[in-house]
């Protein structure tokens, strides 16, 4: 309902107030040009979609093994969970082009962007829920005797596992921004380059309808993966109401 | 258990205790809080050991060795993510065993028929502790420890319980050793009463129960209960 309240007031003071096109398009323009403009952006948009499915898998993957590495070893989580910290503190901005410099501009410098944006969300709430699986739980397990292994994948995996989904779902949502970060730095497609270009040439109404593409991939990669939760898990942690 | 001495950053908490439990029998450790009972089946558990003394099952030393023992603990700990059946068959898996069939049966003895697929959360507390204990009765250990088992739950549910537990285990009897505030559910369950000293503990008496198994509900208002209920209370209080 605000959305399309505030579509319809876009709409009107663009109306209203005369707002030349190349200023600020009308919802009606950028509607316009996202049907008939869609052979020119549709294979941006499939390697984008491709960039970013890959790199969140890659992400996801990384994420996971540095969050299980870091929770088996617990002198390793002290050493390096302060550096997992700062790599998100560096601007991927400004690591970006050094990436390219080092790796090229083929697709690992991108992926990497990409890793670097989504492990981290995956990572912090992996070992969070490896680290409040409910005690008496593990004292169980352990008074009947399980071993290390058989504690994690029967009792600490599954407990992670609604966290590592929420984890899991900011950085889907990340993996499209890092994809397309990765893209304004230098490549022959992708929404980044089609943004590129269009504000090169003042095609605002364009560089709009990369934005809502941008937007709308992300909402769709955050579906897969609550549609994934659903299906993996079944139970509801406590406190949570029953559905 | 001889002569087992536990002490924590300088404060003993078990000292020179020694007792055992004999095959098929039901024995039942009381003392007041406090008294170090958890910390008792922390060393059978094997999570920690003995500062001294030795712990044996079946003649072999088992200082400080895990999965020797079933065990039963004050809340169900049940996995919320398994069903019944998957929470029971847990303890063979931990072991390397399944018996789903075995399982089954036992769940449709405990009167949980119906409930095998169903999760934790839809269950009462009472039956959830049933799962929880027939999951330890599923275990390949000989001895189970109950601890508390039935101190989260109602009066009425906890002598239905009494009930219950008694009937699974005149049917099976395996040998079980549990710990307890309750006189009264000592009293009507065990072969064998231990009374701990507060800190540190020392056993300060064994009682032997001498009333006939199987055991009838009517017994807990006998006079010979109650008078046996106050020996165990005036012991406890140390009069």
């Amino acid at each position: 309902m605000v959305l399309i309240l505030l579509v319809a007031i876009w709409q009107l003071s663009c109306w209203l107030f005369e707002i030349p096109k190349w200023l600020l398009p009308a919802p009606s323009e950028i509607w316009l040009e996202g049907i008939t403009g869609w052979g020119n952006y549709r294979s941006h948009l499939v390697s984008t979609v491709k960039l970013s499915f890959m790199g969140l898998l890659i992400g996801s993957g990384v994420g996971i093994i540095i969050a299980v590495t870091l929770h088996s070893l617990p002198k390793l989580r002290e050493a390096f969970y302060p550096i997992i910290i700062l790599t998100q503190n560096i601007p991927i901005i400004v690591l970006a082009p050094l990436l390219v410099i080092w790796f090229g501009f083929g697709m690992l410098p991108k992926i990497i962007v990409i890793t670097l944006v989504c492990f981290f969300p995956i990572t912090v709430a992996a070992l969070d829920g490896f680290r409040h699986t409910t005690a008496e739980l593990t004292h169980y397990m352990k008074m009947a005797g399980a071993s290390k292994k058989q504690i994690f994948w029967k009792v600490e995996w599954p407990y992670a596992l609604p966290s590592l989904f929420s984890g899991l779902k900011i950085a889907a949502t990340y993996s499209v921004m890092g994809a397309v970060i990765s893209e304004w730095l230098g490549a022959k497609e992708g929404i980044g380059v089609f943004m590129t270009l269009a504000s090169s040439s003042f095609r605002t109404d364009r560089v709009f309808v990369a934005i809502f593409l941008i937007m709308i991939l992300s909402l769709i990669f955050f579906a897969l993966i609550s549609s994934l939760e659903k299906i993996i898990v079944k139970w509801k942690p406590k406190g949570e109401g029953k559905n | 258990m001889e002569n087992i001495t536990k002490s924590f950053e300088g404060n003993k908490v078990l000292e020179e205790l020694s007792f055992h439990v004999n095959e098929g029998e039901f024995v039942t450790i009381v003392g007041p809080s406090g008294s170090g009972k958890s910390t008792l089946f922390h060393l059978i558990g094997g999570l920690y050991t003995p500062d001294s003394g030795d712990i044996r099952m079946d003649g072999e030393r088992m200082n400080g060795q895990r999965g020797a023992i079933s065990y039963t603990p004050q809340s169900p700990s049940l996995l919320p993510w398994r069903t019944v059946l998957d929470n029971i068959l847990l303890s063979g898996e931990i072991n390397g065993e399944k018996y789903e069939l075995e399982a089954l049966r036992m769940i449709e003895r405990a009167g949980l028929k119906g409930y095998e697929q169903a999760y934790p959360s839809e269950l009462s507390g009472g039956m959830q502790q049933r799962v929880s204990f027939i999951r330890s009765l599923m275990s390949p250990q000989s001895l189970i420890c109950l601890d508390e088992p039935f101190s989260s739950l109602d009066e009425f549910t906890r002598m239905e319980m009494q009930n219950w537990l008694l009937s699974i285990w005149e049917e099976n009897k395996r040998s079980i050793l549990m710990v307890t505030h309750h006189i009264e559910e000592a009293l009507y369950l065990s072969d064998r009463i231990i009374v701990l000293s507060g800190k540190p503990a020392k056993i300060k008496k064994e009682f032997s129960i001498p009333f006939p198994r199987p055991r009838q509900e009517s017994i807990i208002l006998s006079d010979e209960f109650l008078q046996w209920k106050r020996n165990i209370y005036n012991e406890l209080r140390g009069t």
